[in-house]
């Protein structure tokens, strides 16, 4: 087995999935307690944010892969026909479009760590950079959940 | 760079962005021929949803940057405030969405 075939596997996929997935969870809300306590040069915020960015875009391609690839024949099927069908049509759906928002907000908030501290202060953003960076952080953990009790539902319509 | 520039026009961009996802989703949900078509642009209905709203982004980013409005601070704040307030929105209405169809409401 190829580093490739490894790579694309399912338990791999998931794992990159949600492992980057709390990276860019990570990074989020350690740029919130940075723009809250005023911590930290605008160098680390740039570098935090973009690590963020870039966990979040890794993840989406893990996810987006193995959603494409392997969940609508494999995965729903086992959900559609269990004790808890609704666990696809609202969990995952809303889990699938809602990660659609993410990159454009954490993108946003990326620019703004962009500005110097002075310049953030004098146009009154910083609160409102801290609100952006929590419903980064705030969307990818409601993702995150998400994701857990669609994989709980598999694992108990597999045993049913 | 013009930095509250380019935050204002990626805020916005990020605003169409969502609106579209909204959109998209809600309609391809009742028109069978949107859907087909979504999943023969790239194999999935949720790749191409994926390549649009990226690209919509992208492209709004950009054109918004380059075009000569000019932006005040008061801007800066209300487009952050719209987009926030956006993405709430957008998170619920499409919860709510989901929801309400899958018992059968709408």
């Amino acid at each position: 087995m190829d580093i490739v075939a490894i790579l694309q596997s399912k338990p791999v996929l998931i794992g990159l999935h949600l492992g980057f997935g709390i990276i860019g969870i990570d990074a989020f809300l350690w740029l919130l307690g940075k723009l809250k306590g005023d911590g930290g040069s605008r160098k680390s915020m740039v570098i935090t944010a973009a690590i963020g960015v870039a966990a979040f875009i890794a993840s989406w391609l893990a996810g987006g892969y193995y959603y494409v690839a392997y969940y609508g024949t494999l995965v729903k099927p086992i959900i559609k026909n269990g004790v808890a069908p609704w666990v696809h049509n609202i969990i995952m759906e809303t889990k699938e479009h809602i990660f659609l928002f993410i990159i454009p907000i954490a993108m946003t908030v990326l620019f703004i760590t962009l500005l110097k501290k002075e310049d953030m202060d004098r146009l009154r953003l910083r609160r409102l950079a801290l609100w952006l960076a929590g419903t980064v952080a705030v969307l990818g953990l409601l993702i995150g959940a998400m994701g857990f009790i669609i994989s709980a539902t598999v694992r108990w319509g597999a045993i049913n | 760079m013009n930095k509250p520039k380019l935050i204002i026009s990626s805020a916005y961009a990020a605003i169409v962005t969502i609106i579209f996802v909204v959109v998209i989703v809600i309609w391809a949900e009742f028109s069978g021929p949107l859907k087909d078509w979504l999943k023969n642009f790239s194999g999935h209905h949720w790749t191409s949803k994926s390549i649009f709203s990226v690209s919509l982004y992208a492209v709004a980013t950009v054109v918004l940057y380059l075009s000569p409005n000019k932006h005040d601070d008061d801007r800066l704040k209300r487009a952050l405030g719209f987009l926030l307030i956006s993405t709430v929105l957008g998170a619920i209405i499409l919860a709510l969405f989901f929801t309400g169809h899958h018992f059968k409401l709408f």
